[in-house]
């Protein structure tokens, strides 16, 4: 795609007093997570992470919680420093930032929402969004203006000079959102955001969120432990387990090749009617041997969910197209073993 | 996941079978020798559904505590050595104390008496003088007799009391006997749940240590409780022997060298320091005269309107009637001007206080090592008698307001600084991550964050400052404080009731209305 906002390659975190070592020692002798723990006493938080998010895309990197994929997030705006490799934001290796210049690159250019909505209790709602500017010192009247249009965007017009504990969860959580786009950020961090919610709200929020990220361009790392979650948000997921990055990918390959056991066990149980597309389980057009005269036609990008609606009414199977062209056919067995997750007939 | 939950099979509690294996595998490694019996003494235990106990361990029974010692079950040692050693001490009583000793020796000196009044009875001339003594000393003889038959008495009781004795270290055997056993497996069921730190199975040191401490302790009590006249040595520390040993000479003791020699090191530290110290002096007073002179210089009506307006905008109508009503009392009682300057003292002492107490608090809030450093200092502070340090400070600072400034910082200032670091490590850590993630520099978080969220803590540890070094106040009048203190001094040295009475309450007024005020003014729109 486009060029690319963030960029680790090879980042490692290792946790403790003696974390040097044991990195220097993985990095020779190959150990392993429980090994480092054994010999050091040291925790791997992330091994060799590595992806690249483009401009525009909602990268999601989903896992259960201890499988460090808060750790990861921190290491973009280096609230946590890694301890081996390297962190690109914008062309700009991160490591290689003075205070002064961090602080600047968190200021303009990282928006963070953290699960626990993180607001200052003592400062208005107007005051906690207009935060990020106020630390970088701009006049009362240029950030109120810009805090309640960050409102705007979240609906949260009339609640201004509220307190947080006045708000409900969901809405605090979008004064939380308010305050990462403040100051117009080109990149969003976004931490469990909606995990403390109730399911109702988190699926308001879920779809109020990709469409304001759609809108605005914002390059958007999203963490959850909701396959769900990531599925109707991302444009890629990375799937973290004990550190490690088992899959990249969009939601569609995640849930039609998970790459080992652990991610089929997760993507088990997600509906693939509007995931999977009618491109990915299609046969040709010659295995077809009956008439195709009168069949119902679909673009190559319908979902199971269009296709099965074509299907209801008739007895032929559905040609596929694209650009016009017949390029395959999805008959009634493929297409039921397709809603069941792409089994083998 | 999914193939662990598939395979377990549910049983009805009923028919759930005890499997012992593995607890008697534990309980052998936690006992040590003798595991049989105790592994089976166990399973009665934990086949018991009543409170009465239902094994004997007979050792522990013949050996009392020093079976407890070499189980290392010590509440129970301690406890049985006590009451074994009491019953023992009746025993001895019976066995070879002298119960009647002293009416003996009573009677003793009563028939010598009456021996002496015979003799005078037998020298005297006059019949009047005969007849008196010899009734005199019938009367003492006979009181003589009753001595000894209370002696007498008292020596039939010894054999109850031996009796006693018995009957008591036999029931304290048996109830070693049977609860031993339920004692030593809550011992074991503690070190279950923290083996690290429960001491287990039977270690020659423990044992040793048991019989010293047996031997040690039950000897010596039952010697000093039975024998009429035990050894001096016994019965309070020989101190002159014991520092004319450490000292080599007996000219003079442990103690008046120990204080002459802190007392020539305090005197030299003072004329070394002597600049500082005056600075410090120096500084304080002007602190102080600053505000004497705002409370006791401008005209009183101003300051009595000053404070009753700022009590009523702080902390509303009802504690702004009651601030007039306080200041009304002290004014008509004449105690306005030393009420004015223990305000003064006071706000001074606070002031300081606050001054140094909040950076202090905010350094300690932060920094866990500098904390675990000062907290023994803090404590101290708090802790040591007022009285103690006001000779020191008499000796650095001298005497009069000043100094007792010093001494009731020392006093105050604890609370603040322990509630401002409390606060501190109070502020929630996702809300100073969040701050730092949008580029808050360390000034910032803390000016932005950490102190307004510590806030309502730093304001409880201000009160608790201004309350302390209210109470202090009288206290200092002992170094040449002023204010109500000093009044309230004088009336305790003249047992004066009436002015003491009445100054008490003019301080008590003074703080209450301080802590209304303070707390009216803490109390922000987002913490209630």
């Amino acid at each position: 795609m486009s060029e690319s906002v963030v960029k680790l390659t090879d980042v490692w975190k290792i946790f403790g007093d003696r974390a040097a070592e044991a990195m220097a020692a993985v990095k020779s002798e190959g150990i392993g997570k429980p090994e480092v723990l054994e010999r050091f006493g040291c925790v791997v938080g992330v091994q060799s992470a590595t992806f690249d998010v483009p401009r525009g895309e909602i990268f999601c990197i989903m896992g259960l919680s201890g499988s460090g994929k808060s750790t990861l997030v921190r290491h973009v705006n280096r609230l946590i420093e890694p301890t081996s490799g390297n962190i690109e934001i914008l062309g700009q290796d991160v490591s290689a930032m003075s205070e002064a210049e961090l602080r600047a690159v968190r200021a303009t250019k990282i928006g963070m929402v953290f699960q626990h909505m993180a607001l200052m209790p003592h400062r208005s709602v107007r005051d906690n969004v207009a935060y990020p500017l106020e630390i970088r010192k701009v006049s009362k009247a240029k950030r109120w203006a810009v805090s309640d249009h960050a409102l705007e965007l979240v609906n949260l017009v009339g609640y201004e000079d509220r307190l947080p504990k006045e708000l409900s969860g969901g809405m605090q959580q979008r004064v939380g959102i308010a305050r990462a786009l403040a100051s117009d950020p080109e990149i969003l961090l976004m931490d469990e955001p909606f995990s403390a919610l109730d399911p109702l709200i988190r699926m308001q929020l879920q779809d109020q969120f990709k469409a304001l990220v759609a809108q605005l361009q914002k390059t958007t790392l999203f963490i959850t432990h909701d396959l769900d979650e990531a599925i109707r948000i991302g444009h890629r997921i990375a799937i973290m387990k004990d550190g490690l990055i088992v899959q990249i990918g969009t939601p569609e390959e995640i849930v039609m090749n998970p790459a080992d056991e652990y991610v089929r066990e997760f993507v088990q149980g997600i509906s693939k009617l509007k995931l999977v597309k009618a491109h990915s389980i299609m046969e040709p057009l010659d295995s077809y041997s009956g008439s195709l005269k009168g069949a119902p036609r679909a673009d190559e990008g319908a979902d199971l969910d269009q296709l099965i609606d074509l299907a209801v009414d008739t007895d032929k199977p559905v040609v596929i197209t694209d650009s016009g062209k017949d390029i395959g056919v999805v008959t009634k067995p493929r297409l039921l073993r397709g809603i069941q997750g792409g089994k083998d007939d | 996941m999914t193939d662990t939950t598939g395979e377990l099979k549910v049983t009805a509690a009923s028919d759930i079978e005890v499997d012992r294996d593995e607890l008697d595998a534990s309980i052998n490694q936690f006992v040590g020798p003798s595991g049989s019996y105790y592994t089976a003494a166990f399973h009665k235990i934990h086949e018991a559904t009543g409170l009465l106990p239902n094994t004997f361990n007979i050792w522990a029974a013949v050996l009392g505590p020093l079976w407890s010692a070499s189980r290392a079950i010590w509440g129970m040692f301690w406890g049985f050595l006590i009451l074994e050693i009491i019953a023992w001490v009746q025993i001895g009583r019976g066995a070879w104390g002298d119960p009647g000793a002293e009416f003996v020796e009573r009677a003793q000196g009563q028939q010598n008496r009456a021996d002496e009044f015979m003799q005078r009875a037998a020298e005297a001339t006059e019949a009047s003088d005969v007849e008196r003594f010899e009734r005199l000393a019938e009367n003492i003889g006979k009181a003589a007799q009753t001595n000894l038959d209370r002696a007498a008495a008292a020596q039939a009781e010894a054999f109850g009391i031996m009796l006693t004795g018995l009957l008591l270290l036999l029931a304290f055997k048996l109830v070693q006997g049977f609860y031993a056993d339920r004692v030593y497996e809550r011992q074991y069921s503690r070190w279950r749940i923290d083996p690290a730190s429960t001491e287990s199975g039977r270690s020659t040191r423990n044992t040793v240590l048991g019989i010293v401490l047996v031997a040690a302790i039950g000897p010596l009590i039952v010697y000093k409780f039975t024998v009429n006249a035990s050894l001096a040595m016994l019965d309070a520390f020989p101190e002159q022997q014991a520092s004319a040993m450490i000292l080599g000479h007996s000219d003079t003791t442990l103690f008046a060298t120990v204080a002459n020699w802190m007392e020539a090191r305090i005197d030299a530290a003072a004329i070394a320091g002597g600049d500082v110290f005056d600075g410090i002096v120096a500084g304080v007073r002007s602190v102080l005269d600053a505000l004497t002179i705002a409370l006791i210089g401008s005209p009183w009506p101003v300051v009595m309107l000053v404070i009753c307006v700022t009590a009523w905008r702080a902390a509303g109508p009802r504690v702004a009637i009651f601030t007039a009503a306080a200041l009304a009392y002290t004014a008509l009682l004449g105690y306005w001007e030393i009420a004015m300057e223990t305000v003064a003292l006071v706000g001074a002492a606070v002031l300081l206080c606050v001054v140094i107490g909040i950076p202090l608090g905010i350094w300690f809030g932060k920094s866990m090592r500098a904390y675990k450093t000062a907290e023994p200092v803090l404590d101290l502070m708090q802790t040591l008698p007022a009285f103690v340090y006001l000779i020191p400070i008499i000796a650095f600072f001298g005497t009069g307001n000043p100094p007792g400034i010093l001494a009731t910082i020392i006093f105050g200032m604890p609370p603040v600084i322990r509630l401002t670091a409390l606060g501190m490590r109070g502020v929630p850590e996702s809300i100073k991550e969040a701050a730092v993630a949008f580029g808050a520099s360390r000034w910032q978080l803390l000016k932005d964050v950490e102190i307004p969220l510590a806030l309502p803590s730093i304001m409880t540890g201000v009160n608790q400052t201004i309350l302390m070094c209210l109470s202090m106040v009288v206290i200092i009048s002992l170094i040449g404080g002023g204010g109500l203190g000093k009044e309230i001094l004088e009336a305790l040295q003249y047992a004066a009731k009436g002015p003491g009475l009445l100054g008490g309450f003019a301080i008590l007024f003074l703080a209450m209305v301080m802590d209304r005020i303070v707390q009216g003014a803490f109390r922000r729109a987002d913490q209630d």
